[in-house]
């Protein structure tokens, strides 16, 4: 006890003598600042982003078909939607889970994408010119007459911009450039005697519009959408983190989809106002000059050069209109607005800000800043699962955000639509259509076989699952079957018609989120729910959100192991310093420890004095180092840390961090302190008991 | 050979007996000779001096006298132990209980108190309670002349007072032999005068025995016997008088 003391003692009155100590415990104050600041940034940046992904789609479990051939991944992974074997009738799926104690809610999902077409602006136009012919085919107002005769001014505008276009590609290549038909076309578009005509016959004259002319112009885009089918109610429900930006959410039991905003942006805004948006976030938010960033420059140059999409989409009303406020705005006696939209959109870093707010102001209400509006349909034509093409319209309700993913072109882009929106897509047949497919299949004496089960109905083998055998082929493109009117018809019912929560939840699904009442027993749940499914014969596969969200779950890891990398760098450099400075220490008190050894003092005292001297080293200085990073971290936490860039903001999971400090940072870093003064003085410690006792006979001071 | 026999306490058994050792350092690829057969029997109260010209063997002999270091040699005993058949372990022990060390720089632990670098080895032996220690200590102290140094750390005291808190640290085990090489040779010669004095007082209150080297003819004085080193062999154990007069002719000599 009393040798301890003295050790004690010793090492204190050591702790301030030796400038060798303060410079090691100089080193172990910045590593345990520097390891609980780190380790409760990262943590806290860990539970943001598990938060987000959790609360936005994720849950904390996924089950899905143990029949799979892929794994799940809900954001999407490297080549294309993963193969996820159907699960028939999530109902089962509902009271197998809520059995667990543990589990909370359960949402019902099934992903996958189609690719679609954003529209071009002649396509546009025209179709909503043939809207005006369709309603005035049934009693024309002079209302609508303004109105169509409006819209023909703006397609007119249309074909003479275009001409434009053709003639300026053959003056820079040469006539050959243009193809003689599409020149043909256009010449006879531009003519006075087509326009003269073209009430004789509206819809004709719009279909050789539609045909020739609108592929002319190549402003439409492909998209690829990715849709989760949900029980829209119950997802908003659950997800906390999921917002509405824009129009309301779906009605119960009404189909319908709602946009991410993210996706609604980057494939529907117009162009230059998108790029006017990127730039100001980079602005703001990256502190990037428009003059020192390349990228910025080229949007600027871009915005500059691509007039064409806002061009097409005025008429000669707002064309007026908006040359006028150009006009005023930029002081210029300019009258084409070909040549002033360029000029306003020469923008540097002086101006950017005036100019932005100016084009929201004065020249957006004049546009449609997205192609698609809120309250349109959109046609989504998918693959089904036995590889048919299945078209369904479905209309937009809105979009909505996740808090905290608004910004990642992977978990941003999700799209949310009804589930019997996406059954249909799926390729999964109604009860209707199944009886209906039953008859057919009766009368013609046929049996559908899925593809993939041909061998086994030859074979022998047992065939898997009956949901997508029962999804025959050939049924798909309702459309066909129906005629134009009744197809109208349908389509209104299918808009208008609430399903109940029955019919909702009897069907097919690809996997469901579970929210757990107590995450922290997710491991177990997971093994209890998986070995439940089996026994009652609906084999599940149980996975965490992390693995379920793929890249972004594997985000937040590399996120970690990035912090642990470099808090063992920090740990392999203050060992070898540590290590250094404790050996020179040790050299300088050769003379010490040689006398201690001729007094009297065992190998094994010289041996505990220096390791309770480095510990008590570390604990006087890891302490220090632990109070002051907890104050950082207190002082962080009630300030916030802001995401200073576009990743930052994905990785705090929303415009600022506010890290808090959890006493397992503490515990960590003092751990990894005692440990790491341990193992550097192990060296030195073993050299000091080597000292021989006749080194206090050297006389030299 | 010369054997040599004790001057008084003849008849018990000698506290250090050294016979024909010979310790040889290897510097390198040379051999150097530093002891070549050395006997010597020393018996308990003696309070003798080893002399003799740098590089004699002084210090040599008394770090083997310590247990620090092993003859090459021959067998040296110490409290009637052959130190070459005794471990580490044991070797450190019979230094802790029946040796006292007094260094000729001090060697004081600089962080520590005057009362616990005197405390230092009782706290290494673990016999005594803190009340004790404190007793035995402070009781030193007053013996050294130090006891209102006590709470002092070493670098506040003169050379003098911190040779006399070793003289202490060397005695608070009451060991039966003290070992003190040149103790006075990082003192003035008035100050060095005090400590023999202070040694040859315990000596005799104590009986503790004293063997200590120097060259320093005034305080070989005080010593009941001098034994002197040349060439790492003894020349002769004599008295002080004789080593005086001895030390006279050879100054005379040069």
């Amino acid at each position: 006890m009393s040798q301890l003391k003295l050790l004690l003692q010793v090492a204190l009155r050591n702790l301030f003598v030796s400038k060798i100590n303060i410079l090691i415990g100089g080193i172990i104050f910045f590593g345990t600042v520097l390891v609980v600041v780190g380790g409760a940034f990262v943590d806290s940046m860990d539970e943001a982003m598990s938060r987000s992904i959790i609360g936005s789609v994720a849950g904390h479990l996924q089950v899905y078909s143990e029949k799979s051939k892929d794994e799940l991944a809900l954001f999407g992974q490297m080549g294309g939607e993963p193969d996820l074997s159907a699960v028939d009738d999530f109902s089962r799926i509902k009271d197998l889970v809520l059995e667990h104690p543990n589990v909370k809610t359960v949402v019902p999902m099934g992903t996958s994408g189609a690719l679609i077409t954003s529209g071009n602006t002649v396509d546009l136009t025209l179709a909503r010119l043939r809207d005006l012919y369709k309603k005035a085919a049934q009693g024309e107002t002079p209302e609508l007459r303004a109105q169509i005769q409006s819209l023909q001014a703006h397609v007119r505008q249309m074909l003479a911009l275009l001409d434009e276009d053709l003639k300026r590609r053959s003056e820079i290549v040469d006539d050959k450039a243009n193809d003689p038909a599409d020149v043909e076309a256009l010449t006879r578009a531009r003519s006075d005697a087509f326009w003269a005509d073209f009430d004789k016959d509206p819809f004709g004259s719009l279909e050789f519009l539609e045909n020739r002319i609108a592929q002319q112009v190549t402003d439409g885009d492909m998209v690829y959408l990715r849709y989760t089918g949900t029980d829209l109610v119950n997802f908003q429900n659950t997800f906390d983190r999921m917002r509405i930006v824009q129009g309301a959410p779906v009605p119960e039991g009404r189909r319908g989809m709602l946009l991410s905003q993210f996706f609604y942006d980057e494939a529907f805004k117009l162009k230059s106002a998108l790029r006017l948006d990127h730039i100001k976030e980079e602005r703001d938010l990256n502190h990037k000059t428009i003059a020192d960033d390349p990228k910025l420059g080229r949007w600027v140059k871009e915005n500059q050069t691509q007039t064409r999409e806002i061009l097409f989409q005025l008429d000669p009303i707002k064309t007026k209109q908006a040359v006028e406020r150009l006009q005023r705005i930029l002081g210029s006696q300019e009258t084409e607005l070909g040549k002033l939209l360029p000029l306003f959109f020469a923008m540097d870093d002086a101006n950017f800000d005036t100019r932005f707010q100016q084009f929201y102001a004065e020249l957006a209400p004049l546009l449609d800043l997205y192609r698609i509006r809120v309250g349109d349909d959109l046609t989504i034509t998918a693959f089904t699962r036995t590889g048919y093409v299945q078209s369904v319209n479905v209309k937009i309700y809105g979009t909505y955000k996740f808090d905290g993913l608004e910004k990642s072109a992977l978990a941003g882009s999700l799209n949310l639509m009804d589930l019997m929106t996406f059954r249909e897509l799926y390729g999964y047949l109604t009860a209707e259509k199944k009886a209906e497919l039953a008859k057919l299949q009766e009368a013609s004496g046929v049996t559908a076989v899925k593809r993939e089960d041909a061998e086994a109905a030859l074979f022998g083998e047992e065939g898997s699952a009956s949901l997508v055998a029962n999804a025959t082929p050939g049924l798909i493109d309702e459309d066909a079957q129906l005629d134009g009117f009744a197809q109208k018809l349908r389509r209104e019912e299918l808009a208008s018609r609430v399903y109940t929560q029955e019919e909702i939840e009897k069907g097919v699904v690809l996997s469901a989120a579970l929210m757990l009442k107590d995450p922290e027993q997710l491991e177990q749940t997971m093994a209890e729910l998986q070995a439940t499914a089996k026994a009652k014969g609906l084999p599940l596969r149980v996975i965490s959100w992390q693995k379920a969200s793929g890249l972004i779950g594997q985000f937040v890891l590399v996120a970690k192991l990035v912090l642990y990398f470099a808090v063992f760098i920090i740990f392999v450099v203050a060992l070898v310093i540590i290590n250094n400075a404790m050996m020179m220490a040790t050299l300088q008190r050769v003379r010490e420890v040689g006398t201690l050894r001729a007094i009297g003092a065992q190998r094994s005292f010289v041996l505990s004095m220096v390791l309770v001297e480095t510990v008590v080293l570390g604990l006087v200085f890891g302490t220090i180092g632990a109070v002051v990073g907890g104050a950082i971290m207190r002082v962080l936490g009630h300030v916030g840390i802001p995401a200073g860039n576009e990743a930052l903001y994905f990785f705090f999971s929303g415009p600022r961090l506010f890290p808090s400090l959890h006493v397992s940072n503490l515990v960590e870093a003092f751990v990894i302190v005692l440990v790491v003064s341990a193992l550097s003085t192990f060296y030195p410690a073993f050299l000091a008991t080597r000292v021989s006792p006749l080194q206090a006979m050297q006389t030299d001071e | 050979m010369t054997q040599l026999t004790a001057v008084s306490g003849g008849g018990t058994q000698p506290i250090v007996s050294l016979s024909d050792v010979t310790k040889t350092y290897t510097l390198g690829k040379v051999q150097v000779p530093a002891l070549r057969g050395v006997t010597l029997d020393v018996f308990p109260g003696e309070f003798i001096s080893i002399a003799g010209p740098s590089g004699s063997g002084k210090t040599t002999a008394l770090n083997l006298v310590g247990c620090v270091d092993t003859a090459t040699a021959g067998v040296v005993r110490v409290d009637g132990q052959d130190t070459k058949q005794l471990s580490e372990r044991q070797l450190t022990n019979l230094r802790l209980h029946t040796i006292g060390f007094i260094f000729q720089s001090f060697n004081l632990v600089s962080v520590l108190s005057v009362f616990q670098n005197v405390e230092f080895p009782l706290l290494l032996q673990r016999k005594l309670n803190a009340k004790e220690r404190s007793q035995r200590v402070m009781t030193l102290l007053e013996q050294v002349g130090l006891e209102k140094h006590a709470k002092h750390r070493p670098n506040e005291l003169s050379g003098g007072q911190r040779q006399r808190v070793a003289v202490a640290r060397a005695l608070v085990t009451r060991p039966k032999l003290v070992l003190a090489d040149e103790p006075t040779a990082n003192l003035d010669s008035v100050t060095g005068q005090n400590i023999i004095d202070l040694m040859k007082e315990l000596n005799r209150k104590e009986g503790t025995t004293f063997i200590f080297s120097t060259h320093d003819a005034k305080v070989m004085n005080h010593a009941n016997a001098v034994v002197r080193l040349a060439d790492g062999k003894i020349l002769d154990r004599i008295t002080p008088a004789e080593a005086q007069r001895a030390m006279a002719v050879g100054a005379e000599g040069h």
